[in-house]
């Protein structure tokens, strides 16, 4: 789904670095190294980033049941 | 008690504390994780929702962001009493923040509705981050909600810890039996230390005083040396205490209210010892 707001792991917020981090992969800088400038020192809170996968998108093109 | 400040900045504190006994320190620790108070949404009321996410998802998504906390801690009333209140389907002033958000998809693109778009009834309650992502809206798609907001303890749920981190660790004492180390002929233990603590001077192995702190006491370095020349041991009531904040509360702040909050329970403790006629 969307970005996690928080680490599953510790806890500590980290939606609000996700565009930025995207952003910036996506113009070729090393993954690693952003991360490294964002703050996000704990493995936990590094593996939330690498990890992701943006599914939302393609949910978007389905309709809710409920 | 000796205690110096190794790091501080508006979302983490570092002290090293000398003669403490480790009890406290815990005790310390834990009421800053479940105890200390701070604000997260807490129940939503949907009018409008058409996106593709449902109800739940959004809610969660928003029970998560941190909100600015400190003045709230005087200004509203406890996590006890508001939980009651929000049973009883009452969310009054004196408990409850109220948080709007609305915003419907435009033809080009997806829209996105951020924590920063959050109407907040009280200014000194409102999102820590402005651009944590909430919702993905695509073309006609609407959302219109209400979310209130009020104090609550991490034991109850997680989002109302205001720490991310809150450890307190062993600082390390490591001996090195030079008579039988090889040093430069050797080098194991320096390659395989995963935080770099020994060195090369002289020829001979040192430790990097400024980053003897950094070691974990994983011992690998014991392990690794052919000769036994190494030995990792610990400071007897000295501890490293780390504070990372969410961002709801300034560290010194979560310390503070933490020490507050253990003190009222040992003097309820008190109290209680006395009606009960345990002790005069
Ligand atoms: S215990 Fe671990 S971190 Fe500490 S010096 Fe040895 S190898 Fe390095
Ligand atoms: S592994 Fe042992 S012998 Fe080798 S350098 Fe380290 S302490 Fe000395
Ligand atoms: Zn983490």
């Amino acid at each position: 789904m969307m970005f996690p707001v928080r680490c599953f792991t510790c806890g500590a917020p980290i939606g609000h670095l996700w565009e930025e981090f995207k952003k910036r992969v996506e113009v070729g800088e090393d993954p690693g190294k952003v991360l490294d400038e964002l703050g996000i020192k704990r493995y936990c809170c590094r593996r939330m980033f690498l990890s992701h996968v943006e599914i939302s998108y393609e949910i978007l093109n389905f309709p809710k049941v409920s | 008690m000796e205690i110096n400040v190794l790091e501080k900045n508006p979302l983490k504190l570092r002290l090293y504390i000398k003669n403490i006994p480790l009890h406290i320190l815990n005790s310390v620790r834990r009421v800053m994780i479940a105890e200390v108070p701070t604000m997260a949404i807490d129940s939503v009321v949907f009018t409008m929702n058409s996106s593709v996410f449902y109800d739940e998802y959004i809610a969660h998504r928003l029970g998560l962001i941190p909100l600015t906390s400190e003045k709230a801690l005087e200004k509203y009333k406890s996590p006890e009493e508001c939980r009651e209140a929000a049973d009883r389907g009452l969310f009054t002033e004196d408990c409850f923040v109220k948080l709007d958000l609305e915003g419907k998809g435009t033809g080009e693109g997806l829209v996105t509705l951020y924590s920063g778009d959050l109407k907040t009834s009280d200014p000194d309650v409102r999102p820590v981050y402005d651009k944590i992502p909430i919702v993905l809206l695509a073309n006609n798609q609407e959302i219109r909600l209400e979310a209130y907001a009020r104090l609550g303890r991490g034991k109850e749920h997680a989002k109302w810890s205001p720490v991310s981190v809150a450890t307190h660790k062993y600082v390390p004492l490591i001996h090195i039996r030079e008579e039988l180390c090889k040093g430069e002929e050797c080098r194991k233990c320096i390659e395989i230390c995963p935080k770099d603590i020994f060195e090369l001077k002289n020829g001979k192995l040192a430790i990097k005083q400024d980053k003897i702190l950094d070691c974990t006491l994983c011992r690998i370095c014991e392990e690794a040396c052919p000769y036994n020349a190494i030995r990792i041991n610990w400071k007897e009531n000295e501890y490293i205490l780390t504070i990372e904040s969410t961002g709801a509360l300034p560290p010194k702040k979560i310390l503070l209210e933490a020490i507050k909050i253990l003190e009222n329970k040992i003097d309820d403790f008190i109290e209680s010892l006395k009606r009960e006629g345990v002790v005069k």
